[in-house]
């Protein structure tokens, strides 16, 4: 028999299915597969373009200087600088965007206050904190309705100014972290038996001296002189007379009781006063220093006062 | 070329002379080398987030700008706020500020010692989470931030699962993974993510660790700091300044 020439045909057969095969999952490789697919790794380089897309809605003090621009720069002096003034207002975006129609929030009642400011042991034992009846109690505020802002300009909450800080820098040394590391602050229980070693009058005794008999003998040297903790072995301290940090407790207002600290009319007082005087800068601690504590002006105010006096 | 089994002598010690010259000038280093002088002048930023937990009075005015900034479903959190407090015994309570208006109220009993711990994604570089997406809609971006496609995320939750920190979660709205992006919108615009700018404490500190002079560069070399699970090798990117041991 003559030998047949070998047939290919079965495997033609095969390798057309199999080029097929190939063809059609690249087809579908190419449909399912993302365009940008492996350009920065095993996901879809597309999808960060999508994150960016988002338009922000916090827009920073940048966006409200535009308008507001004397609230911004009264505010940019004081404790509540770092306070944005989204913080306490929302975002801006819809308030920028609608040219100042609403998007808004105006915060009321005393929450927006305590949410920082609530006594807490968890909070650092530096950051200004109370307890709303006890501080009620202490300035004589009967009317536990009353918000904070009655007294508090939350644009300029205690009128500390930062160049005046500036000149007055005092060594920590009334903390009991300033020796314990870690986090024990003095709203913590002391130990029995610790040696008191943080008290102001070690080094002020002339100052302390007598305190106790007068008229703010309940008031605690910080309360005064808050200090500002600027490192770990300096902090600024407060020895501002300004008359609007007396006026914080002794400002005449009709939800006072009447054990609350002496009010005072103002501005007519100070008024009064000036008129009287021919001095227009006249200060609380001028007549009422017997009130306070011997008083050694060493500001530079006080300097500049001493100066012109003579 | 002579059969390999028949080499002399002096060829081997050529072959050995060749390699050892190998040894002293290797060429991926060469070309490494060349490589980062091409990229020198314009460096790519790398994102990472600083902590200092002694500065965080725990007010939540991050959790809310968050919420507002990228409209977070209401019952699901990017970032969180917790509060330790440890009692005399030792006893560890941990709370958040979540259901109730993000308000931490005074709590219940004597503590030794406590604070604040805000949480968000660490976006690690070496992310649980991206390694177990079965779709690849899990990422690390080149800038180092860890972000979901939403497009092809088809919310099976495996990275809720695998993320360590509690990072990740189901948008009970869209039904897929959701996280904190360090408000990735807000970095193209040059801006920083919404909790950094609404921290009046700046308790929250956000920087490029490729900028040797960058806030966050400088704070890590100059203070103590810890990262979350650290034995887990995710290479958290969340650095925590002066963490209390209590924290893991």
């Amino acid at each position: 028999m003559e030998p047949t020439s070998p047939s290919y045909r079965h495997t033609f057969r095969l390798f057309a299915l199999i080029g097929i095969a190939v063809v059609i999952a690249l087809i579908v490789r190419a449909r399912l597969v993302p365009e940008s697919y492996g350009d920065l790794g095993h996901f879809r380089a597309d999808a960060i373009e999508d994150a960016k897309r988002f338009e922000p809605r916090h827009l920073g003090p940048a966006a409200c200087v535009e308008c507001h621009d004397d609230v911004v720069a009264l505010h940019a002096k004081d404790a509540h600088a770092r306070v944005t003034c989204e913080s306490c207002h929302g975002p801006g975006a819809v308030h920028v965007a609608s040219e100042g129609e609403g998007g808004i929030i105006r915060p009321g009642g005393k929450e927006p206050c305590l949410v920082c400011h609530r006594l807490l042991p968890a909070r650092p034992g530096e950051f200004a904190q109370i307890v709303p009846r006890d501080h009620y109690r202490f300035v004589g505020v009967e009317d536990p309705e009353i918000d904070c802002v009655a007294c508090h300009d939350p644009h300029e909450p205690l009128f500390m100014d930062r160049d005046l800080r500036t000149a007055r820098l005092h060594p920590l040394i009334h903390r009991c972290r300033d020796c314990h590391a870690g986090r024990t602050d003095e709203t913590l229980s002391r130990p029995p038996g610790h040696p008191a070693i943080f008290e102001c009058g070690y080094c002020h005794a002339e100052v302390v001296s007598g305190f106790a008999e007068r008229p703010h003998s309940g008031v605690r040297c910080t309360i005064c002189h808050l200090f500002f903790r600027e490192s770990d072995f300096a902090g600024r301290i407060l020895r501002d007379s300004d008359p609007r940090f007396c006026l914080l407790c002794h400002r005449e207002a009709d939800f006072r009781s009447d054990d609350a600290p002496p009010g005072i009319a103002w501005p007519d007082h100070g008024e009064d006063m000036a008129e009287d005087a021919g001095d227009l800068d006249k200060r609380c601690i001028d007549c009422h220093q017997d009130r306070i504590h011997p008083l050694q002006t060493r500001t530079a105010a006080g300097d500049v006062r001493a100066g012109r006096e003579e | 070329m002579t059969d390999d089994r028949n080499r002399s002598r002096r060829e081997v010690l050529k072959l050995l002379a060749a390699g050892s010259g190998l040894l002293v000038f290797p060429l991926g280093t060469l070309l490494a080398g060349e490589r980062e002088a091409a990229g020198d002048g314009a460096r790519a930023p790398y994102w990472a987030y600083a902590v200092d937990t002694t500065r965080c009075i725990g007010c939540c005015a991050c959790m809310r700008a968050c919420r507002d900034e990228n409209d977070v479903t209401a019952g699901v959190f990017r970032t969180w706020v917790e509060r330790y407090r440890i009692g005399f015994d030792g006893e560890v309570r941990v709370d958040a500020a979540t259901d109730n208006g993000y308000v931490f109220e005074p709590a219940a009993g004597e503590v030794a010692r406590a604070f604040f711990v805000p949480k968000l994604c660490n976006h690690c570089e070496k992310s649980v989470c991206n390694q177990v997406c079965p779709v690849g809609a899990a990422f690390n971006t080149p800038d180092g931030v860890v972000l979901v496609d939403q497009k092809h995320c088809i919310g099976c939750g495996y990275c809720v699962q695998a993320c360590p920190y509690g990072s990740r979660f189901i948008d009970p709205k869209t039904h897929k993974a959701g996280k904190c992006t360090f408000c990735y919108h807000r970095l193209a615009e040059g801006l920083a993510p919404a909790c950094v700018h609404a921290c009046p404490r700046e308790a929250r500190i956000f920087g490029d660790l490729n900028d040797p002079h960058s806030k966050l560069s400088v704070l890590l070399r100059q203070r103590h700091y810890r990262l979350l699970k650290p034995e887990l090798g995710t290479h958290p990117k969340c650095y925590y300044l002066e963490l209390d041991r209590e924290v893991v």
